[in-house]
Order: structure tokens, then C-alpha cells, then sequence
């Protein structure tokens, strides 16, 4: 007798405990989207205001921590229900080929809110055959970031207009080096490593790999890359590079310790900059950069195809990259603007202390406006890989830079055929 | 004997026809025990035997990972045997494990050793320091010995600075990454294979040491012509583990040296590569036909591991 009722009583508190749980149960009113974003890679106050903004929806917010797109494509892969909403960073083009995925934005209405975005932007989340896969979040406007003082003292510009002017391409810029180095008798660098003046001179134009068609063009006239290539094979035989590659340690300890004078970078390494070298703070300053304006990184927004209530998490991320909101990212987080009010927005023209009171926001919004719009393809980090890993033998091992570029371009074309 | 009826076999289940059932009866009989094993057996064959056979199916297939499989063939396999940059990582491999390995296990079997020794005291503190390397978190470890081997500021080239020698330039170099690499292994293994070689070394009998003594071998003289020869089995696991897990390293040279390896690939280890093919480059089936080709590998290598080890009858006699 006992015992039945303790097992009747266990069974009892175990339902109760089952029963609590579960959590909210969607009612008529109130739908549920799950979103899938990376640290800082959305304001986390904004998405908490999507629940008041929009009284019928709740948002379910998920960090994912460790390699967000093998996690991505794990759940594509499985095939089964995966977010409503998925953060992409820049290797959004490498899903272009599952777009079948995600839902076409422009499907959902965001033909009119597309005046609102940079448009060089806006394109790359946008298929060759015209699928809109992805919103923009953020951009990554390019520009030369520079130590004031050491320019000064090696007799060169200081004030950023003056530097646009007198080291506005790269070959001046790899010049000024030069002579900036011999002034300090090889205590201080030019630059931090080859390989970025290979990456940003790409980032500067709108042709680098592939064209539209998927055809490589990386060995044609038209592309930049030949021309990238050479100049961070004479950066590397001038010598300008101080080899320390970005969100190690070494450039960390580089930076403080003023032993690199400059280097170009996206308005993100702003943040990583003031971490890595506070001692410098007030010395340096930022420019145009040198060859022109460029955009290197940036995320977007996605509605995968088996959400179930996609016209929802559309008003959501329309909502949530809406220019005011675009601004309050930036102001929390760094996430420049992608929204082409934004960049009009007051808060570009307040000073920093850390950049000596410059207002950064003014280049780098300036950068912004002039990115060309450029075609990634789905193989672009295959092939960005290949030539990286020759020129930093090039620049590291003196490997001949001429048998490095053939050894290069052969490697792709073995690549493109797997 | 008996009234044969009486010894009948006594009452239970029939005995099972020879028939296609038998198997199952049998099975249904000692049901109990076999659901007590299966446990293991359902998660081997979901995370076991599954994944090794899917690998097997999609090394001949292309995959990027989301999109549709298509027949590949031999492909994967033959670009894998003519592609530079894998056999550059199995040469890296071999030789990260030749520097690690080789000098991590004498170096565990002294320590073994001496921990064994009636003139160590505090010996289970310095078991407990010998082993603690390899309950860190690798990635942790991989990022401290990054400063240390670092190439302008490290501890290391402080140090040589500070004897008046010039910096080395550590992982800009080939030969520079893979000695950084091979001693966080050493640094982490050398006390678990202490620990295995001390458990060894206590199971030989100690008159075999003490009758040594009394005919006036010296120390050196019984290690190699008493300790040795009695822990040849237990060198040989370790020598075994030791390769299995030398040819897939991989956390180390990543978290120092990058996916590529560092510079012209010195720390590309084979494991890396199969990451950086499969998960950065989206081709998975090809990583799959590297996880057989270093299957493969791993097998030869242990093989001939055994055979050195085991290998003639004077093998293991030690000095003369």
C-alpha cells in the first residue's frame, strides 16, 4: 500500500516537473524565432527591444560560440529545422551555391528598403542569377591607420590630409617607407605584414578572381590581383614588413611597443587596435588609404527556407538594420554602418582620444561611400589561401617571387578543376 | 549407473531445434545480459562504426557539405597521392613525431626510473608534477608556448638576448615550428608515459635487482640488462599509442602556426591539412580519402613499430 503511493506520488512530482519545463507554449499570438549569431556580431540590447517592438513574436537568441560556419553547414547539411535567422560573415559567397536554403529577400519585400544600403554592399548578398540571400549588418570601409609622431619624425606628412595627398597610391606609400625606415635604422617597421598589403589592395577593386560567370580572371589584365601581388612582393623586398601577422600576440606587442609605424586596415581593427597597444593611445591617426578605398569583411542576415514564419523574421531584420538601429550598433559595438543615412549620422564626426581627437568616423565613412562592388565567388578563401601561402614564402623564406607567382597560378588552375 | 530415465536432462527450455531460429532463442535467452552490454555496442555503432563506414562512402564522393553529393570516383584519392602539399604534411608528421616521440619516451622511462628509486623522497608529488601536463587544455597550452616561441617578443629569444645571442626568428622557420611543436607534445606526454612505465617498473619482481646487486652490476648495467628487457610489452604499448596519436596531431601546430601551418607549411601535420581541406575548403570528401590514407599510414607505422620492438632475439639486451 506504501509502496504504491510513493510511486504515485513520485509519478505525480515527476509530471509537475515535466509540465514546468516546457517553456511558454506559443499560443495563437505569439511566434517564436530562433536566431543564430556570434559575439558581437549583433547588439544584444537591439535584439532584446525586437520583443517589444513587435508584441507577437519572441526571439530566441543564440549565441553560437566556436566555428559558426562549420556549425552553419552542419546544420544544412542535416537538413532539418535549423534557425529561423543565421548570421553570415564575409564567406557569404561560399553559400551562394546552397541558396536554395534561404529565403529570396527580395521576395520578401526587401526591394524597398534596398535605397537605404551602400549598395556595393547589398550585392554581395545577392546571387549572379539575382537571389537575395543575405542583408547587410555591418561593413568593414578600409583605410591607412598611421602613428602620427613616427611620421612626423621621419619627415614625412602627418596630418591625415596631407598623407592622402603626398602617399595616396601604394607605390608612394611603399616609397615613404622606405625612407621612414632608414630614418630609424630598421627600429621601426612600415607595415605590419605583406600579406595585408596583398589582401587590401584586392579589397580595393571589384575585379580580384572571378567574374561573374565563375571564370577565374585572378591571371587576366583585369584583375587586381597581379598588380596586389607585386606590390607586396616589393613591400617584401624593401623590407617594410615587420611579420607580424594581425590577432596574434606578437602584433599585439609590435603595435604597443612602437615598433610598427602603420598599416591599412578595416574600421573593426580600430577596436583590436585599442586593445592591443593602449600605451600608444593619442598617437595615431587614420587616413585615406592608399590606392583607394576598400572594404575588407562585414556580415550579414539570413532567413533560412525552413523557417515557418518567414514574413516575420523579415520585419525583424529589417527592423533590426533599420538606419537608427544601424547607428546604436555603432555606438555600442563598433558595427559600422551599412545603411547610407548612417554614415551622415553626427555621431561620425565625434573625436576620439585614442586617434588624437580625429574623428575617424569621417574617413572611414568617406571610404564607405566609394567601395566598388566586387564578386567573391564561391572559392574565393581556396584561392586567397593558395597566393597567401606563396607570398609568405616569398616574404618570409626568399622564395623567388616570379616562381612563386607561377607556382600559384598553377596551383589554382589544379584547384578550380577538384 | 542409473535408471537412464532418471538422468534425463532436467526440466527447462527445450532444447533449440538446429534450425534458423536457434541464434534467436539463444539471443532471446540471455536477453538480460546482452542488454546490459548494449549500450556500448548502440553508441559504437552510431558514433563508431557509422562514421567509419559514411567516411569510407564519401571518400569517393565530392561534397562541399550541404549541397548534393556527386560521384568522385578515385579521385580524392589520386589528387590526395599526387598532391604536394600532402605528402609535405606526411613528411612534416613524420618527422614532429620522430622529435617528439623518440625523446619524450626515454625521457618518461629516466623519470619512470628515478621515481622508482628507493633515494627519491616526495614521490607522489613529483608523480602528481610529472602528470599534471596532461590534464591542461591544449589550446591554452598551445597559446602560452606561442609567446614563449614567439618570434620577437618571446620568452625564449629573451632569454637568448639576455646570454648576448641574436633572437631566432622561431616560427618563421621550418625546422622552428616543428621544435615547438614537438616539445608541448613531449611537455604533455612525457609524465603519462612516466606513469605507465612506473607501473611497469613496480611489477618487476625486485629480486631480480637485488641478485643483480649481489653479483655487482651497477645501476646503468641494470637498467639496461633488467629493466629493459622486462618492460619490452609495455614500451611496445606505448610506442604504439605513442604513433597512433603522434600522426594526429593537430590542436598544437594549429593554435601556433595557423591552419596553413606557419610558414611554407612547417607545422602542416596531416590532421591539419584534412581540416583545412575539409572544413575551410568545403571538400569533404576529400577529407574523407585522408582520413583512410592516414589510416593507412598509422597501420604501416605501427606495424613496423612492433617488429622494431619486438624484433631478434638480441634485441633489448642493451649495452655490451
Amino acid at each position: 500500500m506504501v509502496k504504491t503511493r510513493m510511486v504515485g506520488l513520485c509519478m505525480l512530482i515527476l509530471a509537475m516537473i515535466a509540465a514546468g519545463c516546457g517553456s511558454t507554449s506559443p499560443t495563437e499570438k505569439t511566434k517564436t524565432l530562433t536566431l543564430w549569431y556570434w559575439n558581437r556580431s549583433l547588439d544584444d540590447g537591439l535584439i532584446k527591444s525586437v520583443e517589444q517592438k513587435f508584441p507577437g513574436i519572441r526571439i530566441n537568441a543564440q549565441k553560437i560560440g566556436g566555428d559558426f560556419k562549420s556549425k552553419l553547414k552542419t546544420t544544412l547539411a542535416a537538413g532539418s529545422a535549423g534557425p529561423d535567422i543565421v548570421a553570415f560573415n564575409d564567406w557569404v559567397s561560399e553559400l551562394f551555391v546552397s541558396s536554395d536554403r534561404f529565403y529570396d529577400l527580395y521576395d520578401l519585400g526587401a526591394k524597398e528598403i534596398e535605397p537605404d544600403f551602400l549598395d556595393w554592399k547589398w550585392n554581395f548578398g545577392v546571387t549572379p542569377e539575382g537571389t537575395m540571400i543575405a542583408l547587410p549588418i555591418d561593413t568593414g570601409p578600409t583605410a591607412l591607420f598611421y602613428r602620427a609622431d613616427l611620421f612626423r619624425e621621419a619627415g614625412l606628412p602627418s596630418d591625415p590630409e596631407d598623407v592622402h595627398k603626398q602617399l595616396g597610391t601604394w607605390e608612394s606609400y611603399l616609397d615613404a617607407g622606405k625612407k621612414l625606415q632608414d630614418h630609424f635604422a630598421g627600429k621601426v617597421k612600415m607595415l605590419d605584414n605583406v600579406n595585408n598589403v596583398y589582401t587590401q589592395a584586392n579589397a580595393q577593386s571589384d575585379r580580384i578572381y572571378f567574374s561573374k560567370e565563375d571564370e577565374f580572371i585572378g591571371d587576366t589584365p583585369a584583375s587586381s590581383m597581379k598588380n596586389a601581388w607585386n606590390l607586396a612582393v616589393k613591400a617584401a623586398q624593401l623590407k617594410l614588413s615587420g611579420n607580424a601577422n594581425a590577432f596574434t600576440s606578437e602584433w599585439s606587442a609590435a603595435m604597443n611597443n612602437s615598433s610598427i609605424a602603420s598599416f591599412v586596415g578595416a574600421v573593426w581593427m580600430k577596436e583590436v587596435l585599442e586593445e592591443a597597444a593602449p600605451d600608444t593611445s593619442g598617437k595615431w591617426r587614420v587616413a585615406r588609404a592608399p590606392g583607394g578605398d576598400g572594404n575588407n569583411g562585414g556580415s550579414f542576415l539570413a532567413i533560412m527556407k525552413t523557417s515557418k514564419y518567414p514574413q516575420e523574421a523579415f520585419k525583424v531584420i529589417r527592423y533590426l538594420q533599420n538606419p537608427d538601429n544601424q547607428i546604436q550598433s555603432y555606438k555600442n559595438l563598433n558595427l559600422f554602418p551599412s545603411a547610407a543615412k548612417a554614415l551622415d549620422d553626427p555621431i561620425m564626426k565625434e573625436k576620439e582620444p585614442f586617434f588624437g581627437n580625429q574623428a575617424t568616423g569621417e574617413i572611414f565613412s568617406e571610404s564607405a561611400r566609394n567601395v566598388k562592388p566586387a564578386y567573391f565567388g564561391g572559392k574565393y578563401s581556396n584561392v586567397n589561401g593558395i597566393v597567401g601561402r606563396e607570398l609568405t614564402s616569398v616574404a618570409l623564406q626568399g622564395k623567388n617571387p616570379d616562381k612563386a607567382w607561377k607556382d600559384a597560378i598553377s596551383r589554382i588552375k589544379k584547384e578550380l578543376l577538384r | 549407473m542409473g535408471n537412464p530415465m532418471l538422468n534425463a536432462e532436467p526440466a527447462r527450455a527445450p532444447v533449440p531445434p538446429r534450425l534458423k531460429g536457434s541464434l534467436a532463442s539463444r539471443l532471446w535467452r540471455h536477453r538480460k545480459e546482452y542488454l546490459a552490454i548494449s549500450p556500448f555496442y548502440i553508441l559504437f555503432a552510431i558514433f563508431g562504426l557509422f562514421p567509419i563506414a559514411f567516411s569510407m562512402y564519401l571518400s569517393f564522393q565530392k561534397w562541399d557539405g550541404i549541397g548534393r553529393m556527386s560521384y568522385n570516383g578515385v579521385n580524392n584519392y589520386r589528387f590526395m597521392l599526387t598532391d604536394p602539399e600532402f605528402w609535405r604534411a606526411v613528411g612534416n608528421t613524420l618527422l614532429i613525431w620522430i622529435y617528439s616521440t623518440v625523446p619524450m619516451l626515454f625521457l618518461a622511462l629516466a623519470v619512470a626510473f628515478l621515481l622508482n628509486s628507493s633515494f627519491v623522497r616526495f614521490r607522489t608529488f613529483y608523480r602528481i608534477g610529472y602528470f599534471m601536463p596532461n590534464v591542461t587544455s591544449l589550446v591554452a597550452v598551445a597559446i602560452v608556448f606561442g609567446t614563449i616561441f614567439s618570434n620577437n617578443y618571446g620568452l625564449l629569444n629573451y632569454v637568448l638576448n639576455l646570454m648576448g645571442l641574436n633572437s631566432i626568428e622561431w616560427l618563421n622557420k621550418t625546422w622552428g615550428i616543428q621544435l615547438a611543436v614537438s616539445v608541448m607534445v613531449i611537455w604533455r606526454w612525457a609524465g603519462y608515459n612516466a606513469i605507465i612505465y612506473l607501473a611497469g617498473l613496480q611489477s618487476i619482481p625486485s629480486v631480480l635487482y637485488e641478485a643483480a646487486k649481489i653479483d655487482g652490476a651497477s645501476t646503468v648495467q641494470s637498467f639496461f640488462r633488467i629493466t629493459i628487457p622486462n618492460l619490452r610489452p609495455i614500451i611496445l604499448f606505448t610506442l604504439i599509442t605513442s604513433t597512433i596519436g603522434g600522426m594526429q596531431i593537430f590542436t598544437e601546430p594549429q593554435v601556433l602556426a595557423g591552419n596553413d601551418g606557419g610558414v611554407s607549411g612547417g607545422g602542416l601535420t596531416i590532421v591539419l591539412y584534412l581540416y583545412r581541406e575539409a572544413f575551410i575548403h568545403n571538400y569533404f570528401g576529400y577529407g574523407a580519402a585522408v582520413g583512410w590514407g592516414m589510416f593507412v599510414l598509422i597501420a604501416i607505422f605501427s606495424i613496423v613499430n612492433g617488429l622494431f620492438v619486438q624484433g631478434g632475439p638480441t634485441r633489448g639486451q642493451g649495452v655490451k
